[in-house]
């Protein structure tokens, strides 16, 4: 598989009126194309602030880290925002939908930053997105009718639209209920399958156990970096029934 | 992000958020609609001033006895008696003026039985009517023949026509004015009013008349029609009257003459003047209101962007870049003024209208006027506003961290 990204030496330090509170304290990670991998740890582990680094929605104190082979160290604020509008894309425990937009509209919004998407063509992408986690009789509903489960489809609709080389799910599952969380977790194990890159970030061991992959991440560094294919294979497969 | 995007995405947002959306605009919509609506007055009134002012001709010029105060403001002494007969009968010989008609008040009370009006009572030249362009309504006005024979004849203006006549016919029958008897020989039309004076309430009888009676070896008014232009007559009248009444005035102090000559390019400049007073006094309105309004539409994107901490986080999230973020803030604030200040628009002239309407009532010659130049100039100001209010809470929004908004509570 090729090359998705590449960390050296992450380091993340926040500073607050001079007192630097160092998060990461040198992450050094691959990650190719197509995989599913977990990030876990118990909170104040650094793992939601690695995924904002590597969603391009932060940037790393020291270290490198390439992007399809690119350093992005140096990139200005507008880069950025052009790599999350195009390449990497986030779902959120929270949804962050728009409520009173329908789901449609929560799921064109993404192309409204998209460059490459021509404003005749959105709402075929939105469709199709809509339609890949299963919620098209719902489309013109507004967000705010819409059960968690559903909202979190949409968000992962939302996430697809642009069709982007990268998926961040953000405990995805945190403010479900197991059935709802379940019927979430499937879909994107759906898209893994259709040939998305995946990263999950979670503390819940079931959620992470969908991953063929799983990076602990303890006080600012990797702990385990295990491949679990077969034990997740097995896991789903018991979840299932 | 397109331009289309921008105007889609703010209308959106401002839909959703209706009832804020429009309590927000109030204060540029009060705010345009006044000044449309005052500045569609301001114009009706200068029209209203302009028909009096042309109702006399470009050509026609006034002559008061008195001497011009300062500032412009013109004050005549009543009972001044500079404007002798001898001076007119040298008027009548400048080859600038074509015709001169000079005017002597009577006093006492206009009666027909037991109905009395306090009509004025003008002594006029004949020359008077056509000055004015004036016409008879019923029967005829007084001639030069009247003049010559002093005759007891009478003219009535509508309005003294009504009270003493009603809708019975006036013509050949008989009203004492002061002491003496009148026959009543026509009826003027209706003039209106003319210089802020009602000149439907007046009787003319002959000059020669009113002379006789009063004694008065001067004119209270005189009205004249220059041939040509008004410059050189106006030059003419005053280089004669200075001196023959020993006047000297190179610097053409109105201070020291001792006459006043009125004309109607005068009362247009008079006009103009009031209209830029008028303008200066709507404009302050309308940058105090929109200034108010302005502040309003700040305070409420201020808390707007606050509101929706977490949908820019997620809009940046998904590629916003700042600039898309503060053009989206800012294409809403200037939506809501640009909105405003129609809807504002729309209302000014409604309330306008409707003003003209009742106006028309008490003031034959009101018509609905607009001031389009203040129409466009508040709603273009309007949405200047929205551009210089909103664009302090736009890029509060367009700099909020991606991550700490996502985790707004």
């Amino acid at each position: 598989m090729a090359s998705l990204l590449s960390l050296k030496g992450l380091h993340k330090s926040y500073f607050n009126e001079e007192i630097e509170t160092a998060v990461l304290h040198g992450i050094d990670l691959d990650i190719e194309k197509g995989e599913f991998i977990a990030i876990m740890g118990p909170s104040g582990s650094g793992k939601s602030t690695l995924m904002h680094i590597l969603g391009f929605l932060d940037r790393p104190t020291t270290g490198t880290y390439h992007f399809l082979g690119e350093d992005t160290a140096g990139k200005n604020d507008d880069e950025l925002a052009a790599i999350r509008a195009t390449k990497v894309s986030f779902v959120f425990q929270a949804f962050h939908l728009l409520p009173r937009a329908t789901v449609l509209e929560n799921v064109l919004l993404p192309l409204l930053y998209h460059p490459g998407i021509a404003p005749a063509d959105r709402e075929n992408y939105a469709q199709k997105a809509i339609a890949s986690v299963g919620l098209s009789d719902r489309a013109t509903f507004f967000s705010s009718q819409l059960s968690g489960g559903q909202k979190q489809r949409v968000a992962i609709a939302r996430a697809l639209v642009t069709e982007p080389e990268l998926i961040f799910a953000d405990e995805p599952t945190g403010n479900l209920d197991s059935a709802s969380g379940l019927q979430v977790m499937e879909v994107l194990e759906k898209l893994n399958q259709a040939g998305h890159t995946i990263i999950l970030v979670t503390h819940e061991r079931t959620t992470a156990e969908f991953a063929d992959r799983i990076v602990h991440i303890k006080d600012g560094l990797i702990e385990s970096d295990t491949r679990t294919h077969e034990r997740r294979r097995a896991g789903a497969d018991v979840k299932l029934k | 992000m397109h331009f289309s995007d921008l105007l889609s995405t703010a209308s959106k947002s401002l839909q959703r958020n209706i009832a804020k959306s429009t309590l927000t605009m109030l204060g540029i919509v009060i705010g345009v609609g006044s000044v449309v609506l005052m500045s569609s007055v301001g114009a009706s009134m200068e029209k209203v001033i302009l028909s009096q002012i042309s109702s006399l001709g470009s050509r026609s010029m006034v002559i008061f006895p008195g001497s011009e105060q300062e500032g412009g403001a013109s004050q005549v002494f009543a009972g001044h008696d500079s404007l002798t007969f001898d001076d007119i009968e040298r008027l009548e010989q400048l080859t600038t003026i074509e015709s001169v008609a000079p005017i002597v008040f009577m006093s006492g009370p206009v009666k027909r039985g037991r109905e009395e009006s306090s009509a004025q009572i003008l002594g006029a030249h004949p020359n008077f009517f056509s000055n004015q362009n004036m016409e008879a309504a019923e029967g005829r006005l007084l001639d030069i023949y009247d003049n010559d024979r002093a005759a007891r004849f009478a003219v009535l203006g509508p309005d003294v026509k009504e009270e003493l006549f009603g809708e019975s016919d006036p013509l050949g029958k008989e009203i004492t004015v002061g002491d003496s008897s009148f026959t009543v020989v026509g009826v003027a039309q209706a003039l209106g009013s003319q210089f802020f004076q009602n000149a439907d309430d007046r009787v003319y009888v002959p000059l020669s008349v009113a002379r006789q009676a009063t004694g008065q070896k001067y004119a209270n008014y005189i009205t004249m029609l220059a041939t040509a232009s008004f410059d050189v007559a106006f030059a003419d009248v005053q280089g004669l009257l200075r001196d023959r009444h020993k006047i000297e005035n190179p610097e053409d102090d109105p201070e020291k003459d001792d006459f006043i000559v009125h004309s109607s390019e005068q009362a247009n400049a008079i006009l103009s003047s009031v209209s830029l007073g008028l303008t200066m006094f709507i404009t302050t309105v309308a940058a105090i209101s929109l200034l108010v309004g302005g502040i309003g539409i700040m305070n409420i994107m201020l808390v707007t962007v606050t509101e929706r901490t977490r949908e820019i986080g997620l809009r940046k999230a998904i590629g916003a870049r700042p600039r898309d973020i503060l053009l989206q803030f800012l294409a809403e604030s200037v939506a809501l003024t640009l909105l405003g200040g129609i809807i504002g628009l729309v209302f000014g002239l409604v309330f306008a209208y409707l003003i003209a309407i009742i106006a028309q009532s008490f003031l034959s010659t009101y018509v609905f006027a607009v001031s389009v130049p203040s129409m466009v100039a508040s709603v273009v100001m309007a949405a200047l506003t929205g551009i210089v209010f909103g664009i302090s809470p736009a890029r509060k929004a367009s700099l909020l961290d991606p991550v700490e908004s996502l985790r707004y509570e």
